[in-house]
This record gives structure tokens, C-alpha cells and sequence, in this order.
């Protein structure tokens, strides 16, 4: 077995007396897909902020490659080849969409790779390519979680946090984007996917985590869970 | 494609042509008004305030974060400039220089601890500062205490910036709010623009991109202190005369937020213009009601506020691009 690319180990994270994630451990390995499931509120943007290092975390350890990453200010993790789409995509509204995507870039060291990445992340979605003088406010809600996608992907990185990516959006747009998110995964990309829907999820996952309130409820491999009335039990909060 | 294209274009040809009858203007008017001291003096003053208000965008208007305390940068430089006549004998002018080192170094202490946090606590920090700063003053004797100081009465030589007619006076400020602008301008096209435009769009996402938010805000507000600590100096060069109030007090904070904010925050030319309407605004209102008005410029500066952040959030030079775009480009729309 390899090491794995990322490992949460009993991450807790407060938010002055509350408590947004009491106790979640989690390892993805390289090139796979990870699911982190639950319903709101459970703690998977929670965990997502803190692997990112926007949220502070209280205790417990995020190694990264092996190094230690908690408490890390987000441009020193994001440097290290971590990357996030937020939950609600938190574009930058006024802006293009071709600045959205070079703020993406805002981390590479070697400024002469936005071309090729642009041409990347342009024939991932070519609606980008169309629209990429377009301010992002006025876009679909799928144009923009295919931005915020896009943009993530514009630092060129190992782990893909992807938050909630289905959020909002008609079924036929998430279809699409859940091809992407396969497509990305076979050209051996690493993803932590937190998602609500858990069909959807499952059906892409490798291996998944179900938190429930805070903490870490159940895990197996996908294929696993996916039959298993043990999930809507923990997800519906029943027992 | 095309139709945007083309409407870019006219914009920007209309804001060449609007740039170069407003240069001619503002280079000739101290000449248009030779017979008129009394418009001179206000161009002077318009173009003074406009340095302070400009430096005062640099942080408050393309980093977001408002400050309401630069009143200690502008008293820094003045006192500076005071100082260095005072208790060296030397030009005012020489003292500029300390004025604007001991400004950055003030900011830089205010600033670290606060960009992190949500932007009242910088405010806040601000206001503390300058007031503290305020209060103090008024009990050094070093610096004059609650009687200010006075500069060279009688100028000893050119460098002691001491004129009578407010000409000389029009175009050095004219040079140094040019200088200003410029420095602005550069700064809005750089990288540090174009991290702080995403900053105050939303900063959690840029922070999220890997921007180091808190660094290029505490630069923006470092830069401004520099230059709003220049303004600081100049006033002392025309007046003569500094005391706690007219360098420190928080009417001068709060005269370089409204006109940046009136003009259009974040916005090259925005302080300029608020100054532009503000600044004889005032002067008019004093003239006629005398020492009775000292209250009321508090109400009208607090009205304009209100007026401000009902109707105006991009001030009216935002109001008029917006304006003008939606007349040039009715097919934007339909684009979008």
C-alpha cells in the first residue's frame, strides 16, 4: 500500500465556542477519488476550510506529502500543491472570467505555465473559452461552478478539495460535471469531494467517509456503501 | 464579439478626450483666474486635499479597508515639516522626508495586527491611533502643545516654500498630486492591483487562491500613509501654522474619506473630483457663515455620508462610467 496523499488525523476545529468539526480522520490516496459525505451542517466545508488553511484548526494533524500542514496560512498550502472550489464557487464577481481563472494561477512559482494551463482548463469547458471576457457575476450557476473548477485548477495541483459541487444545479449540468470530475480523476488527479448527494458521489468514489455532526460516522470503499442502509441511517440521523 | 469590441473603444476615446480638456483646464487655471487671488488660493486648496484624498484611496478605496484615522499620517508630516524649522532651523520642506518615514513606521505598527481582522477593527484601530495621537501632541511642548507651531513668517530663501500668492503653491501641488496619481495608476495595473481588486471583491476566495491578502493590504496602507504624510507636509508649506486640531483632528480623517468616497472610492480620479466639489463647498459655507458654521460642517459631512452610502456606493464617478456605459452599450445586455 502506498502512502497516502493526504491524511486528516482527529482534526478539530472551533469556532470561538462552537464546534465546527469535533473529531474527523480521513486518508486519500494518490489518484484516487475520496468522498467526504453528510448532510448539512455535518462538517465537510468545515474540514475542507481547515485543509486549506482559510479556517484555523484547533487540534489534530493535516500531513500533506508527509509534512504537516495544519495551521498553515492557505497561500503556504496552496503552494504546496492543494487546491479548493468552494462551496457557493465565491467567484469574484465583478471580474472576467479569463481574471477569475488567472487568479487561479496565483500560486505558481513559474508565471509561463498560465498559457498552457488556460488552454487546459479551456478545453475542459469550453463555455469558459466562449465566455472569458464575460464578468463572472452574470454567468449560469453552472458557468460558475465550471469556473470555480476551472480556477482551482488554474495552480496546476495534486489534491482537488471540491465543495458541493452539485449545489444548486440542474440535473443535466451535474451529470456534465461529474463527467469532468472522472475525466480529471484518469488523468491521475487526486480529489476530496464533499457532496450532499450521496448516489452522486458514490457513484465516483473509491472510498467515502460519512461525518455526522462533527465527527466521523462511517467509511468503506464506495462500491461498498453504495447498498448500505447504514448511510441513510447516519445521514437521516436516525439511531 | 464585435459590438464589444467597439464599444470599448469609444469609451476609451471618450475618456482620452475627456482627460485632455480636463488637463488643459486644471494646467491653466491659475492663469484663467490671475485677477481672482481668492480662486487661486481655492484651486490651490483643491489640488492640496486632492493629494490627501488620493493617498487616502490607495487603502481605502482599492484595498477596501477605511481608515479613519489618517489625520495622524497628515499631522506626522506636517509636524515634521514644522519641526525641522523649529527646532533646526532648516526649510519645512526638510523635515518631508522624516515625516514619511515615521508615517510608513506608524502604519506598519497599526496595520500588522489589524488587515487580518474584518475591516472595523481596522477602522477602529485607526480612529484610537490618530485620537491618542491627537491628545498627546497637545501636551508636548516638544511639539508646541495645544498652541501648534509656527513656521518661517518671513521666508529666508526659495526653499522655505513661502509665497505670497498661491500660484507657486497651485503648481507644486499640481506636480505632486500628478506624481500621486501616477504612482496609483502603476500600482492599479500591477500585480498588487489586481490582487487587491480580488481582495475586495472577496477576500476569503482570494485568501482561499493563495493570496497573501494581509501583506498587500498592509503595503496599500503603508504606501498611503507615505503620501497622505507629503499632503501633510505641503499644508504646513502654504499655512505656516499647525496645532493639534488642524493636523490631527479627525475632521481631516474624515475630509479625506468623503471626497475619495464622493468622487468614487477606488477610482483614479474619483478623490480628485470629491475634492473638486468639497473643498469650495466649504469654503463657501465659511465665508458666509463666519465662525457660527464650525458645528455645521459636521452635519453637512455626515449628510454627504449618508447620501453616499444610500445612492452613491461608487461615488459620481462611478455613477457617471455606469451612466455612460449603459447609453454607449444597450446591447450588453442581451449579450450577457
Amino acid at each position: 500500500m502506498t502512502a497516502p496523499l493526504l491524511k486528516v488525523e482527529h482534526l478539530e476545529v472551533r469556532y470561538g465556542d462552537l464546534i465546527g468539526v469535533a473529531d474527523v480522520s480521513l486518508e486519500v490516496p494518490p489518484g484516487k477519488i475520496v468522498a467526504l459525505l453528510g448532510s448539512n451542517g455535518a462538517g465537510k466545508t468545515t474540514t475542507l476550510n481547515a485543509i486549506i488553511g482559510v479556517v484555523p484548526t484547533s487540534s489534530g494533524r493535516i500531513v500533506f506529502r508527509s509534512e504537516d500542514i495544519a495551521g498553515m496560512p492557505a497561500y503556504a498550502v496552496v503552494r504546496k500543491g492543494v487546491a479548493l472550489s468552494p462551496e457557493g464557487w465565491r467567484l469574484f464577481v465583478q471580474q472576467s472570467v479569463e481574471n477569475n481563472l488567472m487568479l487561479g494561477a496565483t500560486p505558481l512559482a513559474d508565471k509561463s505555465r498560465i498559457g498552457g494551463l488556460l488552454e487546459r482548463v479551456y478545453t475542459l469547458f469550453p463555455r469558459l473559452a466562449e465566455r472569458r471576457k464575460q464578468q463572472a457575476g452574470t454567468m449560469s450557476g453552472g458557468e460558475r461552478q465550471m469556473l470555480a473548477v476551472g480556477r482551482a485548477l488554474m495552480s496546476d495541483p495534486q489534491l482537488l478539495l471540491l465543495d458541493e459541487p452539485s449545489l444548486g444545479l440542474a440535473p443535466a449540468v451535474v451529470e456534465t460535471m461529474y463527467e469532468t470530475f472522472v475525466k480529471l480523476h484518469d488523468t491521475g488527479l487526486t480529489i476530496l469531494l464533499a457532496e450532499q448527494s450521496v448516489d452522486l458521489a458514490l457513484e465516483v468514489a473509491d472510498y467515502a467517509y460519512v461525518l455526522q455532526v462533527g465527527r466521523g460516522a462511517l467509511e468503506g470503499p464506495a462500491k461498498e456503501l453504495a447498498g448500505n442502509a447504514e448511510v441513510q441511517r447516519v445521514y437521516l440521523g436516525i439511531g | 464579439m464585435q459590438p464589444i469590441s467597439k464599444d470599448h473603444s469609444r469609451i476609451r476615446g471618450a475618456h482620452l478626450v475627456l482627460l485632455v480638456v480636463l488637463a488643459a483646464v486644471v494646467l491653466l487655471y491659475p492663469l484663467l483666474t490671475a485677477k481672482f487671488p481668492v480662486y487661486q488660493r481655492l484651486g490651490a486648496l483643491v489640488l492640496l486635499y486632492a493629494i490627501g484624498a488620493s493617498a487616502w484611496n490607495i487603502v481605502g478605496g482599492y484595498a477596501g479597508q477605511v481608515s479613519i484615522g489618517h489625520a495622524v499620517f497628515f499631522g506626522v508630516g506636517a509636524y515634521s515639516a514644522v519641526l525641522a524649522y523649529h527646532h533646526l532651523g532648516l526649510p519645512p520642506i526638510a523635515g518631508v522626508p522624516l515625516g514619511v518615514l515615521v508615517s510608513v513606521l506608524i502604519a506598519a505598527i497599526i496595520g500588522v495586527p489589524t488587515v487580518r481582522l474584518a475591516g472595523h477593527y481596522f477602522s477602529m484601530a485607526t480612529i484610537a491611533v490618530a485620537e491618542l495621537t491627537r491628545v498627546m501632541t497637545t501636551t508636548s511642548d516638544f511639539l508646541g502643545g495645544a498652541q501648534g507651531l509656527t513656521g518661517p513668517t518671513v521666508p529666508r530663501s526659495v526653499l522655505d516654500l513661502s509665497f505670497t500668492s498661491s500660484l507657486p503653491y497651485y503648481y507644486i501641488f499640481l506636480a505632486v498630486l500628478a506624481g500621486v496619481l501616477w504612482l496609483t495608476w502603476r500600482m492599479e495595473t500591477s500585480r498588487m492591483g489586481f490582487y487587491l481588486r480580488a481582495i475586495k471583491d472577496n477576500e476569503r476566495a482570494a485568501r482561499s487562491l493563495g493570496v497573501m491578502a494581509g501583506r498587500y493590504k498592509l503595503y496599500a496602507f503603508m504606501l498611503s500613509a507615505a503620501l497622505t504624510s507629503l499632503a501633510g507636509g505641503l499644508y504646513l508649506t502654504m499655512f505656516g501654522f499647525i496645532d493639534p486640531d488642524s493636523g490631527l483632528g479627525i475632521l481631516i480623517s474624515v475630509k479625506m474619506l468623503i471626497m475619495a468616497a464622493l468622487g468614487g472610492a477606488g477610482l483614479l480620479f474619483g478623490p480628485l473630483i470629491g475634492a473638486a466639489i468639497l473643498v469650495p463647498l466649504e469654503e463657501i459655507s465659511n465665508s458666509v457663515l463666519g465662525g457660527r458654521g464650525a458645528g455645521l460642517t459636521f452635519v453637512v459631512y455626515g449628510a454627504i455620508i449618508m447620501i453616499i452610502a444610500r445612492f452613491l456606493p461608487a461615488g459620481l464617478l462611478g455613477l457617471l462610467t455606469r451612466l455612460f456605459k449603459k447609453s454607449a452599450a444597450p446591447g450588453d445586455r442581451d449579450a450577457a
